[in-house]
């Protein structure tokens, strides 16, 4: 059955209050829970984050007091989703740990919505940066059994492989040639838009978690990787949000925010294999079409338009998090050595890229640097190949030397 | 598949890095325990409770004391020994039980969740301080006391002198933690 956000009222904004108890919940299972689960949790976080931020700017720049407002009051509620849906991840992972389930997220999550993806423009960014999120999982992972001593595939189980993506070394691009066209807001499918949203808002928060954990780390290598990857994060939340159209309105950004939520939340509560968890998903769902249909009133008054006009009749399939081993295998057969050039993409090194890359790699790449220490350590590197020797045949394990 | 070897277990020389190994050992064991069935479940609890005890009491006879002299350093090691102690009831409950019986699985959840919330609580509160404290030669010099009580109580009994392992070894969690804590006061004493 196709549902329809708009079609439904939810929770009056009156009665989403939650009181301290109600937001203390319970955390997930740091060993035993779904690693998908986990994904949802970590995603779900990263867009409730950007519809909070969202509302922050909105805000700074809203001379009328009573939007402002109505503005403020979402928004605590919003705050309020976010610590319940970020406290459900348990306080026994390390900061490593999270990481490696970060990078899940990257993974398969920018996977299934290149798949989806109907604009070939479009896909082509999501293809682009999944294979540096792969990239990074192999490196945080190998750091991981550096310093924790286990195996990431104690957290990604056989789900995600890791293996080496398009080396982290070669992420570090000009910054002119982050920045990517927009769609265009009249001609983009509906579902392009929710994706765009999803993405950015995925990369953002994890931009954010690096900003802020990597200097918890004492060892000089995890801190050194942090920054690395780090940096790399800052050009992919320029990538993708660079595919959005400017063009759009406050009013029609925050009716695309709101809507996207409800699209997520309703995926997720579709998916979801922790049936307390899934209660969650369900509870927000029914908030965030109460706070839809305010977003929709507000572009009506304010935006003389019928958000309707901007909207698709139903949402999409649902946001899946599954297994994307095959098209990351395609993907590094054919796009490993890509780099861009403008706003568009070339297989060959350019001058503008390769004087960038001699300033910025002057000094070995921590990246590098944690292969060379977990190979020094264990003897070999780290790596989950779960479907065969690696596509790329420069990027097969090699005997340590 | 990945394939890295348990080299590193053995080639780090650093107690610290030592005993976050043994986290990651214990918490696999863990896994083995709750995803096997008779026999097998039996001996890895068995691997489990002796890898329990050998390194707790290390980190009583060792960290602890070394702990007690960061600023704040009686209060955190004061909450590890009251987590311990919850840990080692539910241990000796476990101990006396049929691995068979449904009740095994749900306290050896409750113990898993207590030993990983303190193994954490010991890398954040622990651990992380005392690689300041103390110089790499120190650090070395535990590791060694460390490693001559597992010498002697190893996890993985060999053919041939494990009637010798297990008289030494035999016996519920308390005693072999007795036993391991004069094994690693031995080897603090000769250095």
């Amino acid at each position: 059955m196709a549902f329809n956000p708009l079609e439904h009222r939810g929770i009056p904004l009156d009665d989403q209050l939650r009181n301290w108890g109600q937001l203390d919940v319970a955390p997930v299972d740091p060993d035993t829970s779904d690693p998908y689960t986990k994904c949802r949790i970590i995603a779900m976080n990263g867009i409730e984050v950007e519809a909070i931020m969202f509302s922050h700017h909105f805000n700074r720049i809203c001379p009328d007091l009573e939007v402002k407002q109505q503005l403020a009051q979402v928004r605590f509620i919003e705050q309020q989703q976010q610590k319940v849906v970020n406290w459900l991840l348990p306080g026994q992972a390390s900061v490593l740990e999270t990481t490696i389930s970060y990078e899940q997220v990257a993974v398969d999550l920018t996977g299934w919505v290149a798949r989806q993806e109907p604009d070939p423009y479009l896909k082509q960014a999501y293809e682009f940066g999944l294979l540096e999120d792969f990239d990074h999982l192999y490196r945080y992972a190998n750091l991981y059994e550096m310093i924790e001593h286990r195996k990431a595939e104690k957290i990604i189980d056989q789900l995600t492989e890791a293996m080496p993506g398009r080396p982290t070394r070669l992420h570090h691009r000009h910054p002119m040639d982050n920045i990517r066209e927009p769609y265009d807001r009249e001609a983009a499918a509906p579902m392009s838009k929710l994706h765009a949203l999803t993405i950015m808002a995925a990369e953002q928060q994890t931009m954010n978690f690096y900003m802020n954990v990597g200097p918890m780390y004492m060892e000089p290598i995890a801190r050194q990787l942090y920054q690395e990857i780090g940096l790399v994060e800052e050009e992919h939340v320029t990538h993708y949000e660079s595919l959005v159209d400017p063009g759009e309105t406050w009013w029609e950004r925050l009716v695309n925010h709101e809507y996207n939520e409800c699209y997520l939340y309703y995926s997720f509560m579709q998916t979801e294999s922790d049936p307390r968890v899934k209660g969650i998903w369900e509870l927000h769902l029914n908030m965030e079409l109460e706070h839809l249909h305010i977003a929709c009133d507000l572009m009506r008054r304010h935006d003389g338009r019928d958000p309707e006009s901007i909207l698709a009749p139903s949402l999409p399939e649902p946001v899946t998090f599954e297994p994307n081993k095959t098209l990351i295998r395609d993907l590094l057969a054919t796009q490993f050595d890509w780099t861009t050039l403008g706003t568009g993409y070339v297989q060959e090194a350019h001058r503008r890229f390769e004087e960038y890359q001699d300033r910025i790699n002057a000094e070995r790449p921590p990246s590098d640097q944690v292969m060379e220490d977990h190979q020094h350590k264990f003897g070999e590197e780290y790596r989950l190949e779960t479907e065969g020797p690696h596509p790329v045949q420069s990027q097969r394990a090699q005997p340590y030397q | 598949m990945s394939s890295t070897t348990k080299g590193q277990y053995s080639s780090t020389d650093d107690v610290i890095d030592l005993l976050k190994a043994q986290h990651g050992q214990i918490r696999d064991l863990f896994d083995l325990v709750m995803h096997s069935e008779g026999q097998e479940r039996k001996e890895a609890f068995e691997k489990l409770v002796r890898l329990l005890a050998v390194h707790e009491t290390a980190e009583e006879e060792i960290i602890h004391p070394m702990a007690r002299s960061l600023p704040g350093g009686d209060g955190i090691v004061d909450d590890r020994l009251a987590e311990e102690r919850e840990a080692k009831e539910v241990l000796s409950e476990l101990d006396g039980m049929d691995p068979g019986d449904p009740a095994f699985l749900k306290s050896l959840d409750k113990l898993r969740m207590d030993v990983l919330t303190h193994a954490r609580a010991e890398e954040r509160y622990e651990f992380d301080r005392l690689r300041d404290e103390f110089s790499p030669a120190q650090l070395k010099g535990f590791a060694a006391a460390v490693r001559a009580a597992e010498g002697t109580a190893p996890t993985h009994p060999r053919p041939g002198v494990e009637s010798a392992k297990k008289n030494m070894l035999a016996g519920p969690p308390a005693a072999i933690m007795d036993r391991v804590r004069d094994m690693i006061r031995d080897a603090r004493d000769k250095d």
